[in-house]
């Protein structure tokens, strides 16, 4: 069978596409070779931590952009980032952020603040992020000790859950357990307090003594990729502050590291009792986590 | 000159036995550098054990006792291991590699650390320094096979500048060459399934090929179940080249091919498995249900880690994309590029039209006045060729877009695909060849001699000097679409799996003080250290304090391989260890992949 003569606009399209493998081809090459390049080096790395500590005052946010490159970042500045800070609830108290950033890349903690000086080491760019910080004046994680636990089946009567070492135990329930630790949300770390629902009844975390800013802000989400994958129940949290309820949600596998915000500028200054009530229709592999700032403004 | 004189069919297989000899040589040359995945040091285990089994019938027959390697318990002893996993043909060839071309350490302080009893030295053919290079080397044979496979199929249809440049862009994808040379088997069901595809092909105009497809499919059903999936994409091109039939309302031939599949692949199967021998339904159920139960081990795409089938309408069509992604982020961009020109030349083909302007043309005409029979059923058809490449390339992509599919190994999972992919970027080559040589003035003769192959090296380069680049990490590495190692991981594309990026890191573990050397390998298996011992590149007084946290807690240096879900176990490591320094990063292009933390490091 003879081949058709191919029409003058086909005959441009194929030369076309030889011009553009052929510029792709070069461009690809050239990329791959020179790519390698552009990545930081271990010298433009020490440079970057060297300037940082220069300027690093106690209570400053270290953070590398993209993300990704935090384990880089710690092995130069670890020093610096104590697990509270790595595991932190959030990034708002934070008033200045050293942000060491590559490749252009901008990170979340330093989106709203503006830059207050700028250094580039290299690959590497160096920022002090000035931003409206928020005061915290009660950290419910960092004051854990504070807590009176206890148990609340259906129908009866409160069981206190007594502090052994450095968890609450619930007597004669197991896996109900409240401590403090380093918990993973959304494969992220977070510094928490693991409070994990009993099979019936609630789990109740009071603060007796809560001073109260304008907001009160609480953290939730379940905790370790395994029992994520184990299990789907839902856990519901509700807050109670001075007695009164604020509010009552529901956290689920895929919500991640969930922010919730109570309104508490009424009770401005006044110190009030704070309470957690954690319950599950099915609590099987339902390690919930909760953390939980009293601050005075909220941004 | 002499190579003047040598014909057409010799210059083909010189240049076939010059692309095998160039992949041997070039895996062999960088495998040293890519550390032990979980699965290799399983498949190293097994190999060992199952080689095992020939050195005690090879006993048992000197002692004239030939039935007792038969009977179930000494079958099981040795057999058992890594089932019902997988089917042992490349495993066998792992041991038997490893037996016949080690260099033999073995009575020597690394003596315990094999998983059968060393009874003396072992008399070998010394051709490797590792033992793990040995025990890889089927692998790498396989990988040189495909490679081959490819011209050999690709010249059926193009000249030798891009058939060659196909079978180059079959090893010369980053992923890949990743796999091609390690001791697993997803690099050389590749191999099998390129091998079923091409007899098949052969098949539709010879007989012989017929019988050879169910013996090859037979092979691929012993490598790796992948190979449950060839026939429908098979049965799924000779539908649509026979299409006539159907219009005809007459049910098309099933042809030799796929009658000796059906019948010679399961006993090829049952034939080559010890396991099965003694339960073979109970076992060959199991071996099913292994894998038609997977469990969706941790994956991370587009940001997202995917653990379990997903279950909204958004995730459903994000998990979708997961391989057409995949494959856009990571074969080079240049061969996707001549893949797509394949494809507008196929689409313009008509049939009975060479599949190249300056190719051959026998393989796609049917004969004048050729009849069809069960034997050749593609004597009096066009075959197809755009429709075959389809199914090929497609077919495995399409099964893993299906949600509820495991995705946990990436483009490993549909590695199959890529031969044939190169295949299309072949023809996409010879395509543009025949444009460029439409530009050439007549009068140049040399450089119309000279450009083809020319213009074959160019677009080979950039997925040499990326493959090249990609080394030993080829898991981690994204092409310039995603922006390489870097943007792969701004754009939440999986990392690596198996915990084999730790080698470059074992020089400082071994110089590490002896007080360090309770060692957590987090997702190293302990196969995998025993290797590294018996290689010679891991001090033998370094631990292995086991799996998990309480195995955490009690090592005084521990690694933290970079996966999402792993993120756990760095908590483990903030706690135990009192601080959120890393001692040191194993790091590519400036992407973390291995965390070392040291216990009190300051």
């Amino acid at each position: 069978m003879e081949t058709p003569s191919p029409s003058r606009l086909t005959r441009r399209a194929w030369l076309a596409a030889l011009a553009a493998v052929s510029l792709l081809a070069l461009v690809e090459t050239a990329s791959a070779i020179v790519a390698p390049y552009r990545a930081p080096t271990d010298a433009d790395w020490r440079a970057a931590a060297a300037a940082v500590r220069a300027g690093f005052r106690p209570g400053d946010l270290i953070v590398a952009a993209p993300a990704w490159a935090d384990s880089i970042l710690r092995v130069h500045l670890g020093d610096l980032i104590p697990v509270e800070v790595a595991g932190r609830m959030d990034d708002e108290r934070f008033e200045r952020v050293w942000e060491i950033s590559q490749r252009g890349a901008k990170s979340e903690a330093g989106r709203e603040g503006t830059v207050a000086e700028e250094r580039r080491f290299g690959a590497l760019t160096v920022r002090r992020i000035q931003r409206p910080a928020v005061g915290v004046r009660y950290d419910f994680v960092a004051r854990w000790g504070d807590a009176l636990v206890s148990r609340r089946g259906p129908g009866t009567a409160s069981v206190d859950c007594p502090r052994v070492a450095d968890h609450f135990e619930c007597p004669g329930v197991a896996h109900t357990s409240v401590r403090r630790q380093i918990v993973e949300v959304d494969t992220r770390l977070r510094m928490a307090l693991l409070a994990p629902p009993a099979s019936d009844g609630a789990l109740v975390i009071e603060y007796l003594g809560v001073p109260l800013g304008r907001t009160l802000v609480v953290a939730t989400g379940l905790h370790n990729v395994w029992s994520r994958k184990e299990a789907q129940g839902p856990v519901d949290l509700r807050v109670f502050v001075g007695g009164v309820e604020a509010g009552t949600f529901t956290t689920r596998n895929e919500d991640g590291w969930a922010l919730h915000r109570f309104d508490t500028s009424a009770r401005v200054g006044q110190i009030a009792p704070v309470r957690f009530e954690i319950t599950s229709p099915s609590p099987r592999a339902r390690q919930f986590a909760l953390a939980a700032e009293a601050r005075f403004e909220d941004r | 000159m002499k190579i003047a004189k040598l014909d057409a069919r010799r210059i083909d297989w010189l240049i076939t036995f010059a692309l095998a000899l160039a992949t041997v040589f070039w895996l062999l040359g960088v495998e040293g550098r890519q550390g032990f995945g979980r699965d290799e040091g399983q498949y190293f285990r097994a190999g060992e054990r199952y080689w095992g089994w020939f050195e005690e019938l090879g006993s048992n027959i000197a002692h004239g006792e030939l039935r007792r390697s038969f009977t179930a318990p000494v079958i099981d002893r040795y057999w058992s291991d890594n089932a019902p996993d997988h089917p042992v043909v490349m495993k066998t060839l792992y041991g038997l590699s490893w037996r016949a071309f080690h260099r033999c350490h073995c009575t020597g302080p690394t003596r315990g650390l094999h998983p059968i009893a060393v009874k003396g030295r072992h008399i070998t053919l010394p051709l490797f320094a590792r033992e793990s290079t040995a025990f890889r080397f089927p692998a790498i044979i396989f990988a040189a096979l495909l490679v081959t496979m490819v011209y050999r199929f690709a010249r059926g249809w193009l000249s030798r500048p891009p058939a060659a440049a196909a079978a180059m862009l079959t090893l010369a994808q980053p992923h890949y060459f990743f796999h091609a040379p390690i001791a697993c088997f997803d690099a050389p069901i590749a191999t099998m399934a390129f091998a079923v595809g091409f007899a098949y092909w052969k098949s539709l105009r010879s007989p012989r090929w017929g019988i050879a497809a169910g013996i090859l499919f037979g092979i691929a059903l012993g490598v790796k179940h992948n190979a449950w999936l060839m026939p429908i994409f098979l049965v799924g091109h000779y539908l649509w080249m026979r299409r006539g039939d159907l219009r005809a309302r007459r049910f098309p031939r099933p042809p030799l091919a796929f009658v000796a599949m059906l019948v010679l692949g399961p006993i090829i199967f049952f034939a080559h498995w010890p396991w099965l021998w003694n339960s073979p339904v109970t076992r060959t159920r199991m071996y099913i249900n292994r894998h038609l139960q997977h469990e969706h081990y941790n994956f991370e795409y587009l940001g997202l880690n995917w653990n379990n089938p997903p279950t909204t309408t958004a995730r459903k069509l994000i998990r979708a994309t997961a391989p057409f992604v995949q494959t856009g982020f990571t074969v080079p961009v240049t061969t996707l590029a001549l893949a797509a020109v394949g494809v507008a030349a196929l689409i313009r083909r008509r049939r009975g039209q060479p599949v190249a302007p300056d190719g051959l043309d026998e393989e796609t005409i049917a004969a004048p006045g050729a009849s069809p029979s069960w034997l050749r059923p593609g004597a009096d058809v066009d075959r197809a060729p755009g429709a075959f490449l389809l199914v090929q390339t497609l077919g495995p992509l399409a099964v893993l877009a299906v949600p509820s599919t495991p995705i946990f190994g990436g483009v490993k999972h549909f590695l199959t695909a890529m031969p044939y992919l190169a295949l299309l970027a072949g023809i996409g080559a010879g395509r543009l060849i025949s444009v460029l040589a439409g530009l050439l003035p007549a009068a140049g003769a040399r450089l119309r001699q000279f450009a083809p192959a020319a213009f074959a090296a160019l677009v080979c380069l950039p997925a040499v000097v990326e493959t090249r680049r990609s080394h030993p990490d080829g898991l981690s590495h994204y092409n310039l679409l995603a922006g390489g190692f870097a943007g792969g991981a701004s754009l939440g594309m999986n990392r690596q799996f198996w915990g084999y990026a730790v080698l470059p890191m074992l020089d400082v573990i071994n110089r590490d003080e002896p007080a360090n050397r309770a060692m957590y390998w987090h997702d190293v298996i302990h196969d995998a250290v025993n290797m590294y011992k018996r290689d010679g590149r891991l001090a033998l007084d370094v631990g292995d304090m086991g799996f998990g946290e309480d195995a955490l807690r009690r090592s005084q240096s521990g690694i933290l391989f970079y996966e999402k879900h792993w993120a756990v176990y760095e908590g483990w490591f903030w706690e135990s260890y009192g601080t959120t320094k890393p001692f040191m990063v194993r790091e590519r292009e400036g992407v973390p992949l291995v965390t070392m933390y040291r216990r009190g490091a300051p």
